[in-house]
Parts: structure tokens; C-alpha cells; sequence
């Protein structure tokens, strides 16, 4: 309620579009949509939207206090002023009035000793029945019910001497209350409790919140607490209040009086006005003075009841209606969701709805989901026709990609971005990378013992830093007799280099021709024209351009490209050279532009194909490692590296190799693209040591196999540990579950990997592929037996008696055999202990959730939550 | 029935009617100005001798030290007695009268000093703090008593049960019998809402500090048919005032709250000489009675006598319930 003169809104209880603003007036609005044709010329704008209109005024009644709104639908517009003088009077608003409310209007209920009225509530059940909460006097009561039907009584009119009252009023006056509760005492709020109407709750000096029956009124309970300037009961959570004091607002839950359940954080300011959202659960607004924000308390995922020694969740907000004046008050639309009206000092009235928080939920499956006020969004990803314009999302590509073991081949390590898909340069060019080291390092192992490895998976960058020995050799255009000024590079590791960009295959010869033929077969006629160039074979690369135009689909362009190509001439000032070097930028396909640029180049200044970011990485390197010398070379490579490293491209990783600087690579592609697949399969190749041991790399790893934990993808994710476990040994879980013997107490399985020619863990058990005569039924450490399987009786250790005569047909894992040894296995409810053959029991709960011993009624199955989710993909 | 001891310390002044001009700014400064001071306990009395000033240690820094200010040495504790409920909602007896029998006469009994300060909301024990314990272990029996600390009721137990009762050793001889004197004028109890203290400013100001100047001959002593009594207190923010239908009518009337009968007051002062404030048993000496025949009173004690309040109606029968005692105590 407002003190002073500031003005307060109310809304109608039953006309969702009037609302009334009292300060020394009363004035009733309609709000409407703004520009509408309702709206008359004076309509104030509240919003972008909606406006309102002075509908009447009010100004009968001074010195108000407070004001509350009839509660019924009959009489409508019926109003309940209290004032500065205890009085309350029943006031009207812009209706014709019909009879019953032309009896009530202007009646007025006098306290035996005026003060100040704080509060006016009318019963919502018992509408004729008013409670005012007033100020303390010595000698009377500070809440008064008031019938409002009850007749003008002379008789109640007291018979002393009148001589001090002095007001001649018109309005019937009514003096006698129903009831009057709480003596020396002020009350400074009340409300009614909406489930029983015949309980008022009081917020009273002498620090008390009280509950008073009215059916009993001797009775009540209360509790001692600050907050009590203002209570007002949760709408959607009855049992549940909020109550203030200066800053403070304390929530209590009725059913629990005795302490708050907790209070907010104390605002600066004192509060003026607490309130709960009508149409949203638990969404409380409070308004400081002389503040131009309404805090938000969302109490949404508070439990309840409470627990004692849980401190609940609330989620504080505060939005700024209007931003540049203060707020006098707000009152919360009694319909529409999240909406209210707030108004300032100067009247000035503001529309405004508080917009819920959005909460947002990705699914691991590409879907996106959100949720706003009361409507949930789905987002899928359109799989349709659409899907070749946009790219699709990461996640799909790479579930996708794990459905076709992408990574799993380690043979044919090339062929993994075929398994990708096969339409991404940069993972092409990644595995072929790793294919060309992979294929080094066995080389390497096979001819020597010495350790290479590590200079390999280095990559380019390292490499090229060692070199040494270079030489210098110059060659003439092969097919030509023309001597060349073009100084070309050699040394070991140079090479190596050219071996890793795929340009020459391993061995001592530098041939590019098997490189040719296969860049021949793929039909990349511009790529090979330009290696055959680079090796400074002229006719070779003209020839290649020849058979690209006269091939299928050939693009006869080509020929003219050879044309020109034929005409190189060395002359430095040539009208060719000239025409080349201008008109080459024109060239659509990058390896034709950079031929020229290498012909028009001056020796040593080849920025025209080296900075050339069209052309795969791998070719520049290779160029580079030809035609710049050794000071020229590092600082290239080092340049391109950063260059990749920024970019977080994958073509990069060919000059990082797996080291350090290739993490820092690939950690700006998980950035960049969020692919933790293809990372984590490529750090797997990376040496043990250091590279696995970064917390980024591990981060990869255990991402992905949560997401294939997510997506259900058990066996997958199976299958990468042990992909993962054969190249980094040191990621193998230890052993986590040990089964012990009931009667010794030791570790069956400890103690059997103890004795030699035993094999490891539960193979003597039955459990290994052939039917073994070692079977073991008892405890290897005190020969007592192993327990007997619930189903079959037999002890454990005891093979599952269908499944021998299949396991023997075939030798390869097929699924029914890799099931038929774990069938031999010995598995337990965890809760009754129960247990047999893993075989067993699995046929048991499929058509049973309980027990299969008889006197247990453990509900095995249902304990299980993880028991009744299917794998999402195949073995 | 609570008892609640209040989160006041107060000091009890008093200003001579020659000093007031010494002491206007502070005053003014406390009724008017209530967001310049700390203060939150004040109460002025205007008796003919002088001006008692009861407030508590914010306000009291406000009061220079002269000649013309006596203070009281002690300092001084509110209690506040709540009914929480129903207990006495059907005796029609108010003020001090309700709590006679409970608080006043055991306080007496047990040689305790009472200061009365009763207001239109309610009604003020003043009790030293030395005597506090006794107080506690005197009316933890009857009372729920509960100290008020930052805003918070913290109950209050008896230290030490068995200890015995630490009374106030002094053994008084009986008390004496006051004089009492009743005179003619017709007082109301009134409040006001603070928020238009400033509309009646000026009226109050003239009421409290020019009142004297028109009847400067006449000597007020003795003229004992009407005697200028005016009380105001600013206490929590409430308004309380007390003042002769002369003095009311000065202010415009629909400002003042009162009650809807329009209840009148008559003034019975205690004491022919100032009484101090070592004497136990005054306010006792007068509330038993009236509580006996039910009637309702207030009672404000200023620094040189007491007066308390009965209605304008019960004049008739307490003169003759207090000379009927005074006749008691001389046989």
C-alpha cells in the first residue's frame, strides 16, 4: 500500500483492461491498444503498443492511505478508501450505479479512536466482510472487520457528547465492527489466507506476524520477526508469504511459521512494495524507494517443502521499466503473463512486460531446445534438401562419422577421410599427413633400430631446422637445352619433407613421376601440370595439360594454357614474360597461376606461388622446400606455421607434426569447428609421452567419449578405448571391481593371476574362448565353492550348459560367440546380492523386473537405470 | 501478557520556564525535524513549573549543559506492557489502570522508582536500569518479558532463580500521603499523523513556547482553578498529545485524531511539594484505586509532580475513592 501522497495502481480484479492510480485522487484508466480506434485523442501511451484513457476521477475522499478493489464482479468499480483518520470509506468510479451500490456508497466505518488506516483487505470468500488494519491506540484494537452491509445503526452511534467530532457528514456511518482483534498493538499490513477465508494473517508492531481464526479469535498463532511492514500470500502456493521490513523480505512457509524459510538479500533502500506474480509461479517483484528498478526474485526452483539445512535456489533479476524516472509503484497484470504497469512520481505510466529468462538446452543429437515463458521451441536440424547449401552441424557429422568408424582404420590411415566423408580438404589432407609419417616411421623401423620416430611425427617445421649439407644444384628444363638460372635444393632432410608432402614416395630416388601418374589418375590435370613444372620438366607438364583438355569432361582451356606455356622464354624483358605475369592473375585455377608466377619470378623471390593460400599447404611446402634456400626455408615455414596455427588449419599439422605446436593447432580448430573426433584420433597417433599428457588432449578425449556415451553409442565408445588403450598404454583402466571369496575373503581373480600359465582375470572360470578343463569352481585361495548361480544351482565357474556346442563351431567373434562368453560370467544385483551367470540372468529380467531367488522381492531391474537403455548402435 | 523492554536509553531533564529561550533550537529541531536527529524517543510536558523533557541519549546530545537544564542522574529504561490478545479485551478500564495491580504495585512492593508516561497509543513504564534486574525478577512470573535489541524481541530470563530476590534494600517508612489537587480545566488526548506535523507548526510553536506571554501577571500557582498543562511526544514516530480544550481549539480540528465519543479528561495532580524521584509507591498510591473502581486513566509523570488523567465523567467518584484513602492512611 502507498504512504503519503505517492501514487499506487490497482488493478481491477475482473476487468483485465481498467486499473486505478490513487495518490490525492482517484483515477481510473482503460488501457488499449495504442492508435486503435477506441482509443480517443487524450490516450497517454504506456508502451509502444498500448495506451490509456482517463476514464473518471475520483476526488471525494482526502487523506488517503489506502485502497482496495471489491473483490466481486457485483458491484463493479466499488472501492474501499481508508484514510489518514482510521476511516474507511466505500467510494465509487465511473458507473452507473444500480441500487445495491448506490446503498453502500459513501458509507463509512469509524474507529472508536482514529489513527491512521495502514491497510484495507476484503475477505475473498465473505465479501461483505472488510478488515482495516490501523495504527496502535492504548485502548483499542488496530484491526477492525467491517461488515459493509451492516445497517446505519443510531443506535451505535455513541450517546456521549459529540462536541469533539465536529464533521457534520452526510454517508451513514458505521461504528460497530464485527470484530476487533489485536489490542495495543498497530497493524501495519493483513491479508486474508486464501484457503481458509476465516484466517487473517497481521503484520503488527511488537515485531509479530499473527494468525487469527475469526472463529475463535482468542486463538491465534504468531511468530516474533522485523518483517512486518507488508505480507502478501504466493497466489499459486498458498502456504507460502512473503513479508518485508525496510530492506528486508523474508518468505515464510505458512505450515513451518516459526522461522522464515529464508530472506532475500537486504537492499540499501527501504522497500515500498512487495509483490508476487499473478500469472507465474513463484516470481516475486519488489521496488525499493526512490529506485527506477523492480528486482525479480524467481523462487522457481526453490523445493518445497524446504529441508532444514538446505539454503534454496532463487534467481535474482531486476529489470528497469522505464529508464529514466523513478518508480512510485507497480501492480502486476491480473491476467496477462508477466505484464504490469508501473507508475512514476509524476504519474507517468509505463506498460511493461517482464520477459521471462530464456533457458536453452542443446541435445547431443543436433536438436536445440528452449524455453520461454510457457512455450517450449524445438530446433532440429533439416536434414532435407537444404542440407547442401548449409553445412551441416558438427555433431551430426560426427556421429555420422563414428557410424562409419571413421579413425578405426590404422592400416590405411589415408583412408580415414574417406570415411569422413571424404569432401574436407583439410581432414584429407591431415590423414595423408599422418598416412606419409606413419609410413616413414615404418621405414625407418624396418631399416634401422635407431629412433627416428620422434624427428618424424615432428613434422616439417622441425625438420627442415635441422638440416644440413645442403646443395646446390642447377638443372636444365628437362626436354630443353635451355640452361636454367633457377638454383634448386637438396639435402636429406629435404627430402624427408618432400617424402611427407607425398611428392616423392620413400627411397633414395627423387622421382615425382609416380606422383604425376596418381594426381594423373584422379584427374587433378592443373596440380600435376604444376608439380611437373616445379620439377622443371616443361614438356611433361604441357603434356599433362594436353591429356586433362582431351579427356572426359576435359576443360579445353587447358589447351590454351599449354599453349602459352610453350612459349616461356627466359628473356628477361620478353613481350611474354610481360603479357604472363599481368594477365596470369586472371586465371581461375590457382595451380595454373602460380605455374606462371614461377616462370615470371626472379630465383629466390617466389612470394607469387608461396603466398598463394589456394594451393594446398603441401605443395607450397614442397616448392619451398626445393627453391628457397636454408635462410629463406625456416623463416617460411615458421611463417606459414603461425599462419595455420591461427587459423586452426589442418593442413598445418603436416609442419607441427604431433608435438607441442601441433596441440596448439588443433586447439584453435576445436575453437574454430568443435570437432573433438578428429582431434582426439589424431593426438592418439602422437607420441605417449609428451603430447598425450596434455590436459587439452585428454580434455579431447574424454569429450568424446562422453558424446559417445550421450548418443549411446556403448560399443563405439568401447571400441575407441581399445583403439585408445593399443596406442597409449597408460590410458588402461586399473581394475575396479574385484570379486572376493565369501569364505577367505581374498580376491578371486588376484589370486588366480598370481599363479602362472593362468592367464589374466576370469579366464580359467569358463570364461575363456576354448572349453577349458581348468574350470574352476572353487576358490583358488581356500578351495571352499564359489556360489551357486540363482538360476541353474550350479556353483559358479560351472560353463552356461547351452552355449558350449556353439562356441565351438566357429572361430571367428561373432556376435552370438562374443555373447556366449559373457554368458560364463558372473554377475549380482548389487542391492540383495543375488546373482548367477551373466547368460542367466540376462534371459531372467528380460521378461522379469524381480529377484529370481524366491524369497527375495528386490526389484532388481528397476534399480538399474541404466538397465532398460538400448545401445543406439550395432557391435 | 508481555512485557517488553524497549530499545531506549532515556534521560529525564528538565528546563526551567526562564531557560526555555536557551533550549527553543534544540527542541524545534527535535518535533520538527525528525530527519535531522537520531532521536526516536522524545516527550515534552509543559507544567506550570516547567518544562519536563524525557528522550533518549541521541536527543539529549542536543541539550547544552546550563543552569536552566536539571537533569536527572540516572538513566532510564521504557517498558512496555502488550496484551497480547484477548486477556483483559472485555474490562473497559484503560491505561494504567490495566496494569495497576500487574506492574505498578508489585514495582512498589519491591521499592522500585516508576517514571509514568502514558501517550494516545499506549502507555511507557520508565524504570531505572540499575533496578532492572529486580524488575525482571519481579515480574518474570506474570509476564513473558522480552528485551528489544536492533529490532529483534530477545526473551529475557531471570538470571539466577534461586539467587533470592536482590531488592532494593532501602527500607522506605510507609509512604506518604500526597496531596493531590484537581483542577478545573477539560483535557484531551489527541495524535496526529506526522506527516502534517509541518500544517500545524506554527500553532504548536505558539502553544508551547509563547503560551505564557498573554497571562504574564497572573500568577499560575496559584490560581488553581485551570493549570496550563501540555504534553507532546514524538515516540517511534507516533504523535501523542495531551492539552486543555483552550489550547485545542486553537488547532484546526480535522487534522487531530481522537476518539469518535469525543472523550474529555480531568486532571488529578499528585504532590505539594516535587516529589523526586527516589519515592516508590506514588503512581501505585493512585492507580490501585482507580483500578479498584475500574476506572480508566492515563498518567504522566514530569520531573516535579505527577498527573494523571481519569474521565471527565469518573471526576466526582474518584475525588471521593481518594479522599476516602487519604482518610484511611491519616487514621
Amino acid at each position: 500500500m502507498s504512504s503519503g501522497y505517492k501514487p499506487d495502481i490497482l488493478w481491477s480484479p475482473h476487468h483485465a483492461d481498467r486499473y486505478v492510480i490513487c495518490d490525492n485522487e482517484l483515477s481510473l484508466y482503460r488501457i488499449g491498444p495504442a492508435g486503435s480506434s477506441e482509443t480517443k485523442a487524450g490516450a497517454l501511451p504506456l508502451s509502444e503498443e498500448t495506451a490509456a484513457t482517463l476514464l473518471a476521477i475520483n476526488s471525494d475522499t482526502p487523506y488517503m492511505k489506502c485502497v482496495a478493489w471489491y473483490p466481486k464482479h457485483e458491484p463493479e468499480c466499488l472501492l474501499a478508501v481508508g484514510q489518514a483518520n482510521g476511516r474507511v470509506v466505500l467510494t465509487s468510479l465511473g458507473q452507473s450505479l444500480n441500487s445495491k451500490c448506490k446503498e453502500l456508497m459513501g458509507k463509512e466505518f469509524v474507529p472508536k479512536h482514529a489513527r491512521q488506516c495502514n491497510t484495507l483487505a476484503w475477505n475473498p470468500v465473505d465479501s461483505n466482510w472488510l478488515a482495516a488494519g490501523l495504527d496502535k491506540h492504548r485502548a483499542d484494537f488496530s484491526v477492525l472487520i467491517w461488515d459493509i452491509s451492516s445497517k446505519f445503526s443510531p443506535e451505535a452511534v455513541p450517546t456521549e457528547k459529540v462536541r469533539m467530532s465536529g464533521d457534520s457528514d452526510s454517508g451513514p456511518v458505521v461504528t460497530k465492527p464485527l470484530y476487533e482483534l489485536g489490542q495495543n498493538d498497530a497493524c501495519l499490513s493483513l491479508c486474508w489466507l486464501p484457503r481458509e477465508h476465516q484466517k487473517l494473517l497481521l503484520a503488527g508492531m511488537h515485531r509479530n506476524l499473527a494468525i487469527f481464526d475469526l472463529r475463535n479469535t482468542s486463538q491465534k498463532t504468531f511468530v516474533n520477526t522485523k518483517a512486518i511492514q507488508g505480507v502478501t500470500v504466493d497466489p499459486h502456493f498458498q502456504d507460502r508469504v512473503a513479508s518485508f521490513f525496510e530492506g528486508q523480505v523474508a518468505i515464510w512457509d505458512l505450515r513451518k511459521f516459526e522461522k522464515p524459510v529464508f530472506t532475500l538479500t537486504e537492499q540499501p533502500k527501504p522497500l515500498t512494495k512487495v509483490a508476487w506474480c499473478p500469472t507465474r509461479m513463484g516470481l516475486l517483484a519488489t521496488l525499493t524507494r526512490d529506485s527506477n528498478i523492480i528486482r525479480l526474485y524467481d523462487m522457481q526452483h526453490t523445493p518445497m517443502p524446504f529441508g532444514d539445512e538446505v539454503e534454496p535456489t532463487i534467481i535474482e533479476r531486476s529489470v528497469q521499466p522505464c529508464s529514466e524516472s523513478i518508480i512510485s509503484s507497480f501492480a502486476w497484470h491480473p491476467s496477462a503473463q508477466n505484464r504490469m504497469v508501473v507508475v512514476s512520481p509524476n504519474r507517468v505510466m509505463n506498460d511493461f512486460t517482464v520477459f521471462e529468462r530464456i533457458s536453452l538446452a542443446w541435445s547431443s543429437t543436433t536438436s536445440l531446445m528452449w524455453a520461454c515463458g510457457r512455450h517450449l521451441y524445438e530446433c532440429a536440424e533439416d536434414g532435407g534438401q537444404g542440407s547442401a547449401a548449409a553445412e551441416k552441424d558438427i555433431a551430426t557429422k560426427m556421429r555420422e562419422r563414428a557410424q562409419s568408424r571413421y579413425g578405426h582404420d590404422t592400416v590405411q590411415v589415408w583412408r580415414n577421410h574417406l570415411l569422413a566423408g571424404g569432401d574436407d580438404p583439410q581432414l584429407r589432407s591431415l590423414w595423408y599427413t599422418l598416412h606419409f609419417m606413419k609410413q616413414y616411421t615404418e621405414n625407418v623401423e624396418q631399416k634401422q633400430q635407431s629412433n627416428k620416430q620422434s624427428l618424424i611425427y615432428s613434422g616439417i617445421k622441425n625438420i627442415v631446422k635441422s638440416s644440413s649439407g645442403t646443395t646446390e644444384t642447377r638443372r636444365c628444363w628437362s626436354g630443353s637445352d635451355r640452361q636454367t638460372d633457377v638454383p634448386r635444393y637438396h639435402s636429406e632432410e629435404r627430402s624427408l619433407a618432400l617424402q611427407l608432402c607425398g611428392w616423392i614416395s620413400r627411397g633414395p630416388d627423387i622421382d615425382v613421376e609416380p606422383f604425376l601418374k596418381s594426381l594423373e589418375q584422379e584427374g587433378e590435370w592443373e596440380r600435376a601440370a604444376a608439380v611437373a613444372l616445379f620439377n622443371l620438366d616443361i614438356r611433361r607438364a604441357i603434356q599433362i595439360l594436353h591429356k586433362g583438355a582431351s579427356s572426359e569432361k576435359g576443360d579445353l582451356n587447358l589447351n590454351v594454357v599449354a599453349m602459352a606455356l610453350s612459349g616461356y622464354t627466359d628473356e628477361k624483358n620478353s613481350l611474354w614474360r610481360e603479357m604472363c605475369s599481368s594477365l596470369r592473375l586472371q586465371l581461375k585455377k590457382p595451380y595454373l597461376c602460380i605455374m606462371f608466377a614461377f616462370l615470371t619470378s626472379e630465383p629466390g623471390a617466389y612470394d607469387g606461388v608461396l603466398y598463394e593460400s589456394r594451393v594446398a599447404v603441401r605443395d607450397r611446402v614442397a616448392f619451398a622446400c626445393m627453391f628457397l634456400n636454408d635462410a629463406q626455408l625456416p623463416r617460411y615455414i615458421d611463417k606459414l606455421t603461425n599462419e595455420m596455427k591461427e587459423a586452426g588449419n589442418l593442413e598445418g599439422i603436416l609442419l607441427t607434426g604431433l608435438t607441442k605446436d601441433g596441440v596448439d593447432l588443433m586447439e584453435s580448430y576445436v575453437d574454430r569447428t568443435g570437432d573433438v573426433q578428429t582431434a582426439s584420433f589424431c593426438m592418439l597417433k602422437g607420441s605417449p609421452g609428451e603430447v598425450l599428457k596434455d590436459p587439452r588432449v585428454q580434455c579431447w578425449i574424454e569429450n568424446y567419449r562422453n558424446l559417445l556415451d550421450a548418443w549411446r553409442f556403448w560399443h563405439k565408445r568401447a571400441e575407441f578405448d581399445i583403439h585408445r588403450s593399443k596406442l597409449d598404454p597408460s590410458s588402461k583402466p586399473l581394475a575396479q571391481v574385484f570379486v572376493s571369496c565369501n569364505f577367505c575373503g581374498k580376491s578371486i581373480s588376484y589370486s588366480c593371476s598370481a599363479i602362472p600359465h593362468q592367464g589374466r582375470g576370469f579366464s580359467q572360470y569358463g570364461v575363456s574362448g576354448s572349453p577349458t578343463k581348468s574350470k574352476v569352481t572353487s576358490c583358488p585361495g581356500c578351495r571352499k565353492p564359489l556360489p551357486r548361480c540363482a538360476l541353474c544351482l550350479m556353483n559358479m565357474g560351472t560353463p552356461v550348459s547351452s552355449c558350449p556346442a556353439k562356441a565351438d563351431e566357429k572361430a571367428d567373434l561373432t556376435r552370438d560367440k562374443k555373447l556366449a562368453q559373457f554368458n560364463n560370467w558372473f554377475t549380482w544385483c548389487h542391492n540383495c546380492r543375488h546373482g548367477g551367470h551373466a547368460g542367466h540372468m540376462l534371459s531372467w529380467f528380460r521378461d522379469h523386473s524381480e529377484c529370481p531367488v524366491s524369497a527375495c522381492t528386490c526389484k532388481c531391474m528397476q534399480l538399474d537405470t541404466t538397465g532398460n537403455l538400448v545401445p543406439s548402435d550395432s557391435v | 501478557m508481555d512485557l517488553h523492554i524497549l530499545d531506549h536509553r532515556l534521560r529525564v531533564t528538565c528546563i526551567s520556564k526562564s531557560g526555555l529561550e536557551h533550549y527553543t533550537h534544540p527542541l524545534i529541531k527535535l518535533i520538527f525535524l525528525r530527519n535531522r536527529t537520531r532521536c526516536k524517543f522524545f516527550s515534552l510536558t509543559e507544567t506550570p513549573e516547567n518544562y519536563t523533557v524525557v528522550l533518549d541519549e541521541e536527543g539529549f546530545k542536543e541539550l547544552q549543559p546550563s543552569e536552566h537544564l536539571q537533569v536527572e542522574g540516572s538513566t532510564w529504561l521504557p517498558l512496555n506492557v502488550v496484551s497480547n490478545g484477548n486477556a483483559s479485551s472485555s474490562s473497559q478500564a484503560v491505561g494504567v489502570t490495566k496494569i495497576a495491580k500487574s506492574v505498578i504495585a508489585p514495582l512498589a512492593e519491591q521499592h522500585v522508582s516508576v517514571f509514568m508516561l502514558s501517550t494516545y497509543q499506549t502507555d511507557f513504564i520508565l524504570v531505572r536500569e540499575k533496578d532492572l534486574s529486580v524488575v525482571v525478577e519481579t515480574l518474570v512470573e506474570e509476564f513473558n518479558i522480552f528485551r528489544e535489541e536492533g529490532g529483534e524481541s530477545v526473551p529475557v530470563h531471570s538470571q539466577d532463580a534461586c539467587n533470592g530476590l536482590q531488592r532494593n534494600g532501602r527500607e522506605v517508612p510507609h509512604a506518604t500521603v500526597h496531596p493531590v489537587l484537581i483542577p478545573e480545566n477539560q483535557f484531551c488526548v489527541m495524535s496526529l499523523d506526522p506527516d502534517t506535523l509541518p500544517a500545524i507548526a506554527t500553532t504548536l510553536i505558539d502553544v508551547l513556547f509563547y503560551s505564557n506571554s498573554p497571562k504574564e501577571g497572573a500568577s499560575v500557582d496559584q490560581d488553581m482553578e485551570c493549570i496550563k498543562f501540555f504534553s507532546f511526544s514524538l515516540i517511534d514516530g507516533y504523535v501523542s498529545l495531551v492539552m486543555d480544550t483552550e489550547a485545542q481549539r486553537q488547532f484546526p480540528a480535522d487534522l487531530l485524531f481522537t476518539s469518535s465519543s469525543g472523550e474529555l479528561w480531568r486532571m488529578v495532580r499528585i504532590g505539594g511539594q516535587p516529589l523526586g524521584f527516589d519515592e516508590c509507591g506514588i503512581v501505585a498510591q493512585i492507580s490501585q484505586p482507580l483500578a479498584d473502581s475500574d476506572i480508566s486513566a492515563y498518567y504522566i509523570s514530569t520531573f516535579s509532580f505527577d498527573h494523571a488523567l481519569v474521565p471527565e465523567e469518573d471526576i466526582v467518584s474518584v475525588t471521593e475513592v481518594l479522599r476516602a484513602q487519604r482518610k484511611d492512611m491519616s487514621s
